[in-house]
């Protein structure tokens, strides 16, 4: 979902810098000096994520992964998920620099509304309530991500209904995919390593 | 109807979807241009807009690339032309030919204005029967048209071969980025703390 240089309209590139820029400012300010080396592995996770194709039918996808760096990262999501997309129009031009600001918006925006929406259910001592948080992280942060690429697009000249029917259709395996492993990757880390999901915000 | 856009929908637009950039090559051979759109895991792009412009801008000419995501086009004037393909979905590419690499075209225009209309009609679907364009007027140009014929997979292998698949040590490199600047970041919010 990574918009490339040259489609969007300069009043969408400015207004997903911005939001960009305001997200990633809360995320900074609300890391906490012990989160950090958590925040470097989720942005490293969203790298490769998106770099491993897995042949699937005629096509390939990749995971996505930003409902789960949402659900772990708190609002750090933006700072995380910056860093990687930025890295990844350097290196392999995926994107671009003038559209990084709406990238990440478009993908980490929605990663901080699955944050706000179902943290709570990931604390329940409960391991269904828990799989079900981590599931409808991963599944709507997607489902967001593609409105919200929709939107950037069709603000930019394509019409919005079905450009966003196309997006939403073909990421339904994903959203499904990726609902599933974040609600076990949130089971596994509450076994394992409870800490990392500890609610680092005051 | 509606079902069947559906249907159609679902089988071609994944390759679009879920790859992260497009792209386009170019090469000349003899007075055409022939355009290659690829998406970064190998798919064609099918039914991709073409557009092509000169030096100053001005759209020259316009198309759909064919199932294997090639677009050819007789070259309309010696300049630097830009050629962008557009995939939709916010992917977009762009290549430019240089006015250097294009060949003489004012007499190859006049020389046979109708097989050209022809070639143009069938060229987009099949730009291989390029063959059947031999002029045996002039020895150069039949010359010139067998090597093109002749080189045509191998420019394009040298084409794909430019192109940047991604790299093993490019992806560890870009952990070992995100790394080393969360370690800044690290860095001065500990310091802050301490202060």
């Amino acid at each position: 979902m990574h918009i490339a240089e040259g489609v969007l309209s300069a009043s969408v590139l400015i207004s997903g810098a911005s939001v960009a820029a305001a997200g990633t400012a809360i995320g900074l300010k609300k890391i906490e000096y012990q989160d950090m080396p958590k925040v470097a592995v989720l942005s490293s996770t969203f790298f490769v994520a998106s770099l491993i194709h897995v042949p699937v039918g005629p096509t390939s996808v990749h995971l996505i992964l930003n409902g789960l760096a949402g659900i772990i990262l708190g609002w750090a999501a933006f700072p995380a998920l910056l860093l990687a997309l930025f890295l990844q129009a350097i290196l392999f031009q995926f994107g671009g620099l003038t559209t990084l600001g709406v990238n990440t918006t478009t993908m980490a925006l929605p990663a901080v509304l699955g944050y706000l929406m179902f943290y709570r259910l990931v604390h329940f001592e409960n391991k269904v309530i828990n799989f079900t948080g981590g599931f409808l992280s991963g599944f709507l942060s997607i489902l967001i991500s593609g409105i919200l690429v929709a939107l950037a697009l069709s603000l930019s000249g394509e019409a919005f209904i079905p450009v966003a029917k196309m997006v939403i259709i073909v990421h339904i395996p994903i959203m499904i995919i990726e609902g599933i492993l974040t609600g076990f990757v949130i089971l596994f880390l509450k076994r394992v390593q409870p800490e990392l999901l500890r609610r680092s915000e005051k | 109807m509606k079902n069947k856009d559906l249907v159609l929908l679902i089988i071609l637009l994944p390759a679009l979807l879920f790859c992260h950039k497009i792209n386009i090559f170019a090469t000349v051979e003899g007075n055409k241009i022939y355009t290659q759109s690829y998406a970064s895991d190998g798919n064609k792009i099918k039914g991709g807009l073409i557009e092509v412009y000169d030096k100053a801008g001005n759209k020259l000419l316009s198309g759909e690339t064919d199932s294997l995501g090639v677009f050819s086009f007789t070259i309309p004037k010696k300049d630097d032309l830009k050629i962008v393909v557009i995939g939709g979905m916010g992917h977009r590419a762009e290549t430019i030919v240089s006015a250097e690499d294009l060949p003489e075209i004012k007499s190859a225009i006049v020389e046979k204005p109708q097989q050209k209309q022809k070639e143009k009609k069938e060229g987009i679907k099949t730009p291989q029967m390029e063959t059947a364009a031999i002029d045996t007027t002039f020895l150069k140009k039949t010359i010139e048209d067998v090597l093109d014929t002749k080189l045509h997979p191998i420019i394009h292998m040298l084409a794909e071969q430019k192109e940047k698949r991604i790299s093993f040590t490019e992806v560890i490199g870009g952990i070992g980025y995100i790394f080393g600047i969360m370690s800044i970041i690290f860095f001065a919010l500990g310091r802050k703390k301490n202060v």
